[in-house]
Order: C-alpha cells, then structure tokens, then sequence
C-alpha cells in the first residue's frame, strides 16, 4: 500500500503521517460530531419505517450505536443508546424499556470491548459483536416475555445475526470520511 | 485508545458498570410500571408527540407515491367506479323502498316495545399512519388522537363490521387493538336467534374465538356474530364475525366456535372510530384497558 501526504494542511498529523511508523499510522483520528450524530439521527428515521415488520430484520440502529460505541466511546454511549431505546420502544407501542434494556446492554458490551476491539479489522469485530448483541437481546425477551405472560418466538435470534452481519458493511459507510482523508485503512492494525 | 496512560486522571463521570447498574434498572423499572399500570402514559404521549413529526417526515413518501398513483388512476378508477354505482343505484333503489317500508314497520315496533330508539353515532374518519412492529399484538396506529376527540375504549369500524378498540392515545396519534388482538374481548350476539355471548381474540392468528359456551348451545357454522351492545363500548348491531366451525368437547361439557372477523383490517387505510360515550365506563373499564394495554 502507498502511502503519500495529503494536501491537506488544515491537520498537522495528516501532512507528517508518511514520517511515522507503521503502526501509528493505523490510529485513526477521531469521527466527527457530525458524522457520528448524523448517521444515528438517519438510521432511526429509517426505523421509523414499515420494513422492520419483517421479524427477522435487522436493527441498523443498534447497529449503528454499537459501531460508534466501539468506535467513539467517549461521544457515544450506554446513556445514548437507552435514549434511542425509549424512542424505539414508543414508535413500536410495546412495553416501554424493553429497547431501552437491550440497547444499553448491547452498548455496555461494546464500550467494554472497544480497547481491545479498535485495532481489529470489521470481520473479527463483528464475531465478537455476536454474543453481545444475542446476550442483550435475549435478556430483553426473557424479560418481556417473563412480565408479558407469552413467548414471542425465536425469530429475534435472526434479527441479531443479521445485524452483526451488516457490522463490516456499517464499517466501510461510517469511515468513509477518514479513509478519504488520509487513505489509510484503520481497520488493517 | 490515545488515553492509554492516563486512564484515571482524566476519566470523567461514573463508572461503566455504575451507568449500566443505573440504566439497566431504569430499564427494568420502566418495564415492570408500563406492564402493570398505566401511570407512564404521560411519558409515553409526551415522546410520542416529539417523534410524530419525524415519523410522518419518514413516511410522506409512502404517502406521495400513493397519491400520486391514485391521482394516475383516477380516471379509470372513475369509470369502473361508475359503472358499479350504477348497478349499485338500481339495486339500492329496490333495497330503499324495501327498507323504507321496514323502517317505518320497525319504529311502530319499536315504539310498541318502548324500545329507546337507538340515535346515529357521531365518528370520525381515521388513516392508519402505520403497524407497529409488535410480535405481541395486533395493533395499528391511526393519525388522529385526542384533538380529534378519540378516547381509548371506543370502537373502530370498517364496511365490513368492527375491527377493533382504541386502547391508547396520544395528542395527535391513536392505537388500536384488532379485534384479533387476544386482549380484546367484545359482547356479541348470534344474528339468527339473539343468544348472547362473548368473542376473544383467538389463539389462532387472524380468528375470533367465543369460549364458554355449554356443548348445546345453539351456535353453528355459518352464524353471523353481531355486537349485543351490553358492556356500553361497543353499540349495538354492528358485524363482528361469521362462524367457522364449533367445537364441542363431550369430555368437558363446553363448546368452543372459532370465527372470521367480517372487517378487513388489512386490506384498506381509513377506518372510522365512534365516538360512543366512554366516560362514564372509564371507572369499570379503566383496569381493563390497563391489561389490554400493557402488553
């Protein structure tokens, strides 16, 4: 891979990034606030939408938490993704906290994991995103199924392996920004 | 990452483990209030309202493309639907007539019972805005709430007869219950000889159910279940379902008839919900609709 400097002066360190070493170059640079807000403000409008009656649909939206939970620690976290669950489980007119419950075990696991995470490429990520993601669903429907007096099926389990398995695509859009900059690939540690 | 080394001098706020022990609990307690009561209501409608402009922002192309394909078909549309209120003219115009002279018998016979003579319902016409995703239940979501003076026990109808109850509104949104919906239960009637009786939601996805009934009772495939209209929700003489098959179980001594609701739920968008008065029964019915509503 080659790399050369961008003409972009604006930043110090992508102007000298071709003098350092080549693992520093694998640290990333932080998302932008615009990058990480927008692209969760986005994926829950697209929830709001009628394709997630298909049982075994994806939940982009934690997804999408869970990637910047594991990505940007700092900005995005378990208080985040219990606030999104509260919305999703008002649009979805089920008991209130059963998202809420899923996604902030789901985001607990990630934040957990991020140190050890970051410097993996998207596929090893994903393995390990797998058992958070069935954990905290799981708990959330043997809850809700405990307080709601019926079983709701398995069909949730599809659900989760589908949406670890968007996690390398998740990863490609949603550092599109950065590997435009500097072109080096932040996954390859 | 970058943070390595300085992990305790400039870690801010709580622990990890301390915000999900707090979250996580919220959680549970949020879970456990909204199963058994209905004190989160206010949270629930004042969110709802925040986000009802996103969702109707996320779903106006929905609405666009059906206009618009409704606007391309308009004229052919216009032509077959004339030609079918044309037939439908003449034969209403023999039903009329028909149903004049039965009308005019009818109030005679009512007057001679001192039958209170049942006033028309006012209504309002609803959109469902969209179906939550909801393996639990079969609910739908309309686009009118309280400021169209929709209350939760009132019942939703369709040409076909009853489709279901409101069980929750918000300012600008309302939720139904399907009448499919095992939570949903309704004072019916058998058309062909006035036995009363009351129809669930069935086990059985998509059915009507009326349990309880003793192994002679005279019900059978083919009867028509109308609204009894005792219980005070739902009016009287509304097409509730029509009967499959009864099964009579020796052993226990009970029946059980397994019906097709005459609505059709899933086939159009509007509805129209009666405004029956539901203030008066909101005392009895208020635990009730906690059950119906919480799951």
């Amino acid at each position: 891979m080659v790399r050369k400097p961008v003409d972009n002066t604006a930043s110090g360190r992508s102007t000298l990034s071709f003098l350092l070493s080549l693992e520093a170059t694998a640290i990333r640079r932080p998302s932008s606030g615009k990058m990480i807000w927008g692209s969760i403000f986005f994926t829950w409008l697209i929830s709001l939408l009628p394709w997630r009656l298909w049982p075994p649909a994806p939940d982009l939206l934690l997804l999408v938490i869970l990637f910047w939970c594991l990505n940007e620690p700092r900005r995005v976290g378990m208080f985040t993704a219990f606030v999104l669950g509260l919305l999703m489980d008002v649009h979805d007119a089920g008991l209130l906290g059963g998202h809420a419950l899923a996604y902030t075990l789901a985001a607990y696991g990630a934040v957990t994991l991020t140190r050890r995470l970051q410097r993996f490429n998207a596929v090893v990520q994903a393995l390990h995103m797998l058992p958070v993601v069935l954990v905290a669903e799981a708990a959330s429907h043997f809850i809700h199924a405990w307080l709601a007096g019926e079983w709701a099926g398995w069909q949730w389990v599809w659900s989760a392996l589908l949406t670890v398995a968007l996690w390398p695509l998740a990863d490609i859009l949603l550092l599109l920004p950065q590997r435009r900059l500097d072109e080096v690939d932040p996954g390859q540690g | 990452m970058q943070e390595h080394g300085t992990i305790r001098l400039f870690k801010r706020g709580p622990t990890a483990e301390f915000r999900l022990f707090v979250l996580v609990l919220l959680s549970l307690a949020l879970l456990v209030v909204d199963s058994r009561w209905n004190v989160l209501n206010p949270a629930r409608q004042a969110i709802s309202v925040v986000i009802y402009p996103f969702q109707r922002f996320v779903l106006a192309p929905r609405d666009f493309v059906a206009r618009f394909d409704n606007w391309t078909d308009a004229a052919s549309l216009a032509r077959t639907e004339k030609e079918a209120l044309q037939r439908q003219r003449i034969e209403l115009a023999q039903i009329a007539t028909h149903a004049a002279q039965l009308s005019a018998e009818n109030q005679q016979l009512r007057r001679l019972l001192k039958v209170a003579e049942t006033v028309s319902q006012p209504s309002v016409a609803v959109e469902v805005l969209y179906e939550p995703p909801n393996a639990f239940s079969h609910h739908l979501i309309f686009n009118k709430g309280t400021t169209s003076g929709i209350r939760p026990g009132m019942p939703v109808i369709d040409e076909g007869g009853v489709v279901g109850q409101i069980v929750r509104v918000t300012p600008f949104t309302s939720e139904a219950a399907l009448l499919t919906d095992e939570k949903v239960s309704i004072p019916v009637q058998v058309l062909r000889n006035g036995l009363r009786l009351i129809a669930f939601g069935g086990n059985v996805s998509g059915k009507v159910e009326v349990r309880y009934l003793t192994a002679d009772a005279d019900i059978r495939s083919g009867d028509t279940l109308i609204t009894s209209g005792i219980g005070g929700y739902f009016p009287a003489g509304l097409l509730v379902a029509k009967v499959d098959h009864v099964e009579r179980d020796a052993g226990s001594g009970f029946a059980l008839a397994v019906a097709s609701p005459l609505s059709h739920p899933e086939r159009y968008r509007h509805f129209l919900v009666l405004k029956v008065d539901v203030s008066k029964q909101q005392s009895v019915g208020a635990g009730t609709d906690g059950s119906k509503t919480g799951r």
